[in-house]
């Protein structure tokens, strides 16, 4: 199957011949890449100071020590006493809108270099025939197994993997924004029906954690990923865009 | 569910209401709406800006807050932080039940007041049922029964063409600057009632702050004194409040 073959950079003659290079990654998804790690890292930090500092969630209008809640850290094995010191939610308030617009900025650059291009979504998207049930099945199976994509398979992501960075980009991203505006008192005016669709402040702020969470595995698998795929390509293609695909263990 | 659907503020209604005090309180039209007293070098203070500047804008329409259905008051409502300042004063007016306390309303207002308890009482109320959302996390919903602070300072004569910010001092040594944009929302108001009762100690009494787009920081507790400046100069380190002062923001819409 031509899949991908105007990306082909064909560097044989330097090379071995068991090995091909392909341009993986644009020079745009590289540095919204990068620009992600830094600021998804600097959020995910300052938000566990700032929820340090009140280390307990609750679901509905209202929330406070001594109200029903849904999740407390002392349950776990950490007072909130302990919790507090560990915490800093002066730094943590700061750092978090300062990256917060720093996500921002790069999502909309991210979003306005490739929606307009046909190989982003042939890229990211799954193609007709990968919705097919044996497909997904060979894919789940190759999860399981941890078996990296070799030759052509490798040239492109597989179903799993398209998903999966969908979820993240376009549900879990946005989902960030949205309870993170549902938490601010200015959106008591600005769109009061923005807290309502959670049926409160106190159930958007417990889904932002619980959505921390979900990228924070997704982050876990990501790596794993990274790992059982051979990591020095992984990252190279990240920074370089060039990857290598193994032509011998051709399917 | 129920709640009062925010009503909005007319332009022509803000207008008339500038136009009591003389023209003077700048509502929407500007640009010192969307800027702190002081940016803040770097990369933060441009993050400020962005923040404040975006929702200024949102909120330009001087859009009320939600207020919600007087069941959900909540019952055990958090004291938080100050409930009873060790200041001498203070003591002093509270073992008097406040009947000496005393407002004054000053600077750059045409004509300074003093105002008692009862005098503030006698002002048009506001009563509305809001939630209080602290920068920690947690959030209350209260009733809050006040005097608009646009009426106070419009019986301060109003207030001067180079008036910009109004700092409120409180009991225990608190302070915070506030612009014209929040003065002028109907929903700011000196709340001396919480759910039907007077302020209790804990929640600021004899009259806290309601200033509902923002965070509980600024919602200040044990009311001292007012006063209307130009320039956030002069007080702390300059930032515009004590909370800022601390590096905490000033703009605390989020």
């Amino acid at each position: 199957m031509q899949r991908h073959s105007e990306q082909i950079v064909s560097d044989n003659s330097k090379l071995k011949n068991s090995m091909e290079w392909i341009q993986r990654h644009s020079y745009n998804a590289r540095i919204c890449h990068w620009v992600t790690v830094i600021s998804f890292g600097y959020l995910f930090w300052s938000g566990l100071m700032i929820f340090l500092q009140f280390p307990e969630l609750y679901w509905g209008k209202v929330g406070f020590q001594g109200h029903p809640a849904v999740f407390r850290l002392s349950d776990w094995g950490l007072s909130w006493d302990q919790a507090d010191a560990l915490g800093d939610r002066r730094w943590g308030r700061n750092y978090h809108y300062l990256f917060a617009w720093v996500f921002a900025f790069n999502g909309i650059a991210y979003l306005g270099w490739n929606v307009w291009q046909k190989k982003f979504y042939k890229k990211m998207f799954p193609q007709r025939e990968e919705f097919q049930l044996s497909h997904i099945k060979t894919d789940i199976q190759n999860h399981l197994q941890f078996k990296a994509p070799a030759g052509e398979t490798a040239k492109s992501y597989n179903f799993l993997q398209k998903m999966s960075y969908l979820i993240v980009l376009f549900v879990l991203f946005p989902f960030m924004f949205i309870t993170g505006f549902a938490q601010m008192p200015a959106f008591t005016a600005i769109l009061p029906e923005l807290i309502d669709i959670f049926g409160g402040r106190q159930t958007a702020r417990t889904l932002h954690v619980v959505c921390t969470l979900l990228l924070v595995l997704f982050l876990i698998v990501h790596i794993m990923e990274v790992f059982i795929a051979g990591a020095r390509n992984q990252i190279r293609s990240m920074i370089t865009g060039k990857y290598a695909i193994s032509t011998e263990t051709n399917e | 569910m129920k709640y009062t659907k925010p009503k909005t503020l007319s332009r022509r209604q803000l207008i008339s209401r500038a136009g009591a005090l003389g023209g003077i309180l700048l509502t929407g039209c500007d640009s010192n709406i969307y800027t702190p007293p002081t940016i803040r070098g770097g990369l933060m203070g441009v993050a400020d800006v962005l923040t404040m500047a975006s929702q200024r804008f949102l909120l330009s329409d001087q859009a009320l807050v939600q207020e919600h259905d007087i069941n959900e008051i909540t019952k055990n409502f958090p004291v938080w932080n100050q409930s009873n300042p060790e200041d001498e004063d203070y003591q002093r007016l509270r073992r008097g039940s406040f009947a000496e306390w005393r407002l004054p309303v000053g600077g750059l207002v045409n004509q300074p007041i003093s105002l008692s308890l009862e005098d503030l009482k006698r002002f048009p109320k506001r009563t509305q049922i809001t939630s209080h959302i602290c920068e920690q996390g947690w959030s209350a919903i209260a009733q809050w029964t006040g005097a608009p602070l646009i009426k106070i300072l419009e019986a301060a004569g109003g207030v001067k063409p180079e008036a910009r910010y109004v700092v409120i001092d409180a009991y225990g040594g608190w302070y915070e600057g506030y612009d014209m944009f929040d003065v002028v929302h109907p929903q700011t108001i000196l709340a001396y009632g919480m759910n039907g009762k007077d302020l209790p100690q804990g929640n600021g009494a004899p009259v806290r702050l309601r200033v509902e787009r923002h965070c509980g920081y600024k919602q200040l507790k044990f009311i001292k004194s007012i006063q209307v400046v130009s320039s956030m100069d002069g007080f702390g380190r300059g930032t515009g409040g004590l909370n800022s002062d601390f590096d905490f923001h000033w703009y605390a819409g989020a």
